[in-house]
């Protein structure tokens, strides 16, 4: 069954119609692909999703069988709904812990105000969190630098606390924007193999964007592709890379078929 | 340095005893500061720790809003000013000797009455942040904060421009507490209890949310945090500190408020001290306050003579050990002290690590 | 590290350094608090300070020196208590003179009240201050309820009763306007004929000018700061309003920046003051004359007047004290001695006298005030004596 679904989802920025009138499903437990060239909205997509923008008129999004449509961002996180952002957007003057601490927040058992008294039960929800987070910590390999401000890891480690701050937030579904962005390709390689055992570990739903389209075939179920805000094609991946719409949006007409199917499977 | 240490130390050792020891001794410790002073020095400096407790409370109240959730408020010495005029105006007799608004209320409850009047401000002065952020969001709050002083001034049942005069000092029984040393004990308990509640935020989920808001607003709103309800909470909580230090500073003896008491001057000298402290930092804004207040009683009337002519160099001297202070210390005195303790625990682990890895072979 | 550390021992150092005021037995302390935020408020000060050194040159108070300690309160209440707080209980003055801002003095009577420290009023006019009942406190200034009436009944006796009234919204304004609407309905039942509430410091009088100017009044009272009152006065001609039309200035109308500032559009404004620089006496030219040579200040208006009465008023009461040693006694002791000031005689527009009793009558020292007019603007301004009136000791008590 479908645990996103989108129907004609449209987004205008002035006269720019950023996505225009994409209908799109997700299945559970699958690891679904949305590539496309740069400025086809794949990003934009992403904010709609999340509430970061709202939609134009018209649009609907059900997430979960709830409509989430024009709900706040918080609203659609608390619903299941995490994401990883493209340049990452972490919290680097708080430290590696805090930062995944942030992304249990929808979980917290206790108000606001709670903390105030500080009373016992505010205390072991604090320290029962906390072991729970140091587990995932442990998990995606970042246990070591828990006290270290997050602007001052390194790169690589810095993509993996992105990834641990979502899973925090105990989604149904992760979007991941652009997991690989600036790694090496056996950097990526591992990357992708961390985001699977995650998605066993958490019984996830995967939506990623991804340039490294390598990765993006070798991994994902099914694969959409975006260009100019209108979905194009959509299938498996071997049916995608076939597809010569796709091919156009990549890489214009004249180029034979035989050198794009190289250029695809490089 | 030595001394810092080893009292990070002492702390450390007595949290793990028992979360709350640390503070009961620190309480314990100040409760004989006012003999010790008049003792040691003399009566004034008691006074001068009372106005340096209220300037704890707005300091740490301020750093809330501003250090944990990175909203540029400068309406802050408006709320100050409601806390004050309010608890002020429902503690006076009606047809009293200044002119003013009087209600007659007991002043244990004028205080908390006009901390939830002055709560509820807060969200006031809070509802531009929902819209806007930096320069604009500080403009505004600027202007709900002037405005407040304004109508101080022009409103004759608040004082207007001859003040709210004779305003009566809290009472335990028929002991009325209008002595330096006695209203110590108040403010120095609010004080102490302001810098603990800042702490419990910090440390929770509440205070996480604050500080992500403040590093990334689309971050934290993705992460599930309802943005609009944590900024509006932070001045609430801000609020609520000023609200506090605003009753205090009304009853404090000799009880009398004037509308130039709250200034965009004040405002700046608040936002010294949390600067100067370490923004974000609690125990910065408490440091700021102490620093500050005590630069500013020193240097205040320091006249130098230039061709006979007097020159108040304390201007001079207060604005240049700010600069510099602030060139060699940009995160204030709370973030040295922060990457010191930070230095000391990575020392320790790597210590400890060593330890055992030569233990294991 | 090094430096940091020698940082700290400076620190330490410093605040051991503390509250440890060098005091000696035999000196007379007095603290002062004044506002010192403009060139002529700084002046005031200093001329106290200069006249104190001046007695201690000449051998001091029956042998003792006077330890003098200036301090700014910035004309704020708050700034202006913990000067009060800090002369008395660190200082330990036997004599606290302050402030000159009545906000500022209003606060300050409750702490010499409390702490049993006698305390001179340089020029406060608030009426409350005399009235809080305090023993300790003595006004050298006309107090503000004389003021009204002073005015009141010159302007209904010798212009007429049609005023229109422009009230700035400063603490001594308020007070003048209010002071004068109530006198005015008191002596001759007249409402005022036109009443515009502006700003401190509004700069834009041409609306309400123009109604005036449309009323046939016989006089407009301008109250306001003196760059506020000069704005309004040339405003109020520019606006076609006629010389007969008088203009009656309140309290700071005796500020050198009203005649600077509006210049020609000063010619005909009065107001009363308990000092006239125009005073033909010898005293009075004399100190103009000193006045201009210290502080290079143009004929001085009353608030320098005070200041001077006041440290004259100081001396006389110092030297009928038979200082004991204990600081209690002889607080109390100098206290009785000023309120056994009678009839002293200085610049002020009337002779000074104090009383024993914690009321307004004993308290408020002059109730004589003059009226002034200007006879010249600009820079070289000349001023008039033109009526001197005394009221009743309990004038304008409830």
């Amino acid at each position: 069954m479908a645990l996103l679904e989108t129907l004609n989802l449209s987004k205008s920025f002035g006269g720019l119609q950023a996505i225009d009138n994409v209908s799109l499903r997700v299945d559970e437990n699958s690891v679904h692909g949305l590539i496309g060239p740069n400025g086809s909205g794949k990003s934009t997509f992403f904010n709609l999703l999340t509430g970061v923008y709202q939609p134009d008129i018209g649009s609907h999004i059900s997430f979960n069988n709830i409509d989430i449509t024009n709900k706040p961002a918080h609203y659609i996180a608390s619903q299941g709904l995490a994401r990883t952002f493209q340049l990452l957007r972490l919290y680097g003057e708080l430290s590696v812990l805090e930062n995944v601490l942030v992304g249990y927040h929808p979980h917290t058992k206790y108000g606001p105000l709670a903390p105030l008294i500080m009373g016992a039960e505010v205390r072991r929800q604090d320290k029962l969190v906390k072991e729970e987070m140091m587990d995932l910590l442990e998990f995606i390999g970042l246990a070591e630098h828990a006290e270290i401000p997050a602007a001052e890891l390194s790169g690589g480690q810095r993509r993996l606390l992105a990834l641990g701050r979502a899973i925090a937030m105990k989604p149904k579904m992760l979007l991941l924007d652009e997991p690989g962005a600036g790694l090496s390709p056996v950097n990526v390689d591992n990357l992708m193999a961390t985001i699977l055992t995650l998605k066993e570990r958490y019984n996830l739903t995967i939506v990623v964007v991804e340039h490294i389209l390598k990765v993006v075939m070798a991994t994902c179920d099914t694969i959409s592709v975006l260009d100019h805000g209108q979905k194009i094609s959509e299938g498996s991946p071997t049916f995608v890379k076939n597809d010569p719409a796709v091919v156009e949006a990549y890489l214009g007409r004249e180029m034979a078929d035989e050198d794009i199917r190289a250029a695809m499977n490089s | 340095m030595i001394i810092l240490s080893k009292l990070t130390d002492i702390f450390e050792y007595l949290a793990k005893r028992h979360r709350l020891l640390p503070w009961l001794l620190a309480y314990v410790l100040l409760l004989p500061l006012p003999f010790v002073l008049a003792g040691l020095f003399n009566e004034y400096l008691i006074d001068l720790v009372n106005r340096i407790c209220l300037f704890i409370l707005l300091a740490v109240g301020l750093n809330i809003v501003k250090g944990f959730c990175g909203q540029v408020t400068v309406g802050h010495i408006g709320l100050y000013a409601i806390g004050a005029v309010t608890s002020a105006v429902l503690s006076l007799e009606p047809g009293g000797f200044g002119g003013a608004l009087g209600f007659g209320w007991p002043v244990w409850l004028a205080i908390p009455t006009a901390v939830l009047v002055t709560a509820f401000a807060g969200l006031i002065i809070g509802l531009p942040s929902v819209r806007l952020q930096g320069a604009y969001l500080a403009l505004a709050t600027l202007g709900l904060g002037e405005s407040v002083r304004i109508f101080i001034a022009v409103t004759p049942a608040l004082g207007s421009s001859t003040g709210l005069m004779m305003i009566p000092a809290p009472s335990v029984g028929s002991f009325t507490l209008d002595s330096f040393t006695s209203y110590y004990y108040i403010v120095m308990t609010a004080a102490l209890f302001g810098i603990y509640f800042s702490f419990s935020i910090l440390r929770s989920a509440t205070g996480r949310a604050f500080q992500a808001i403040r590093e990334d607003t689309t971050a934290a709103a993705v992460n599930g945090i309802n943005v609009i309800k944590y900024k509006l909470l932070a001045f609430v909580f801000s609020a609520v500190y000023a609200g506090l230090a605003g009753a205090l500073f009304a009853h404090m003896p000799p009880g009398y408020l004037h509308h130039n008491n709250f200034t965009v001057i004040e405002m700046v000298t608040l936002l010294l001290m949390v600067v100067l402290g370490g923004i974000g930092n609690v125990w910065g804004g408490v440091i700021g306050a102490i620093v500050v207040a005590i630069a500013y009683d020193q240097t205040k009337d320091l006249v130098f003579y230039f061709m006979d002519r007097p020159i108040v160099i304390q201007p001079l001297v207060f604005g240049l050990s700010m600069v510099l202070l602030v060139m060699f210390m940009p995160r204030g005195i709370g973030g040295w002290i922060e990457d010191f303790q930070r230095n000391r625990r990575f020392i320790r682990r790597s210590e400890e690590r060593l330890n055992g890895s030569t233990r294991n072979t | 590290m090094k430096l940091k550390n020698k940082l700290l021992t400076g620190a330490l150092i410093a605040s051991v350094g503390f509250g440890a005021a060098i005091t000696y037995a035999d000196d007379i302390r007095v603290g002062i608090t004044m506002r010192m935020v403009s060139e002529n408020g700084q002046a005031y000060g200093q001329m106290m300070m200069d006249e104190i050194k001046g007695i201690n040159e000449a051998g001091g108070i029956n042998g003792h020196m006077i330890k003098a300690t200036l301090m700014n309160d910035e004309c704020k209440s708050d700034k202006g208590v913990a000067n009060a707080n800090k002369l008395v209980f660190q200082e330990k003055v036997h004599l606290l003179i302050g402030s000159s801002c009545s906000s500022v003095t209003l606060p300050i009577v409750d702490v010499t009240a409390k702490a049993g420290v006698p305390q001179l009023v340089p020029h406060s006019t608030n009426s409350k201050i005399t009235q809080k009942g305090s023993e300790w406190v003595f006004r050298v200034p006309v107090s503000g309820r004389y003021y009204g009436g002073v005015n009141a009944k010159y302007v209904g006796e010798n212009i007429g009763t049609k005023i229109a009234y422009i009230c700035a919204a400063d603490a001594a304004s308020v007070g003048d306007c209010a002071n004068m609407e109530k006198q005015m309905k008191a002596r001759f039942g007249v409402e005022p004929a036109y009443r515009a509430d502006v700003q401190e410091k509004e700069v834009d009088f041409r609306a309400h000018m123009q109604k005036i100017k449309s009323m046939n009044v016989d006089g407009i009272l301008v109250a306001a700061l003196a760059e506020t009152m000069a704005r309004a006065l040339v405003q109020s001609y520019e606006a076609g309003i006629g010389e007969d039309v008088r203009r009656i200035g309140s309290s700071s109308a005796s500020n050198a920046p009203v005649p600077k500032i509006a210049g020609d559009a000063v010619k005909g404004v009065f107001f009363a003051a308990a000092y006239a620089a125009a005073d033909q006496r010898p005293i009075a030219k004399l100190f103009n004359e000193m006045v201009k040579q210290r502080y290079d200040i143009h004929a001085p208006d009353h608030d320098f007047s005070q200041a001077y009465d006041l440290v004259r008023i100081m001396e006389i009461a110092l030297k009928n004290t038979a200082l004991t040693g204990s600081l209690a006694d002889d607080r109390t002791a100098i206290r009785d001695a000023i309120a056994n000031v009678k009839g002293y005689e200085g610049l002020a527009s009337g002779p000074i006298s104090f009383c024993a009793a914690a009321t307004p009558q004993c308290r408020d020292g002059n109730r004589t005030a003059v009226l002034i007019g200007y006879t010249k603007g600009g820079e070289n301004f000349e001023t008039e004596v033109l009526a001197r009136v005394t009221m009743e000791e309990d004038f304008g008590l409830e």
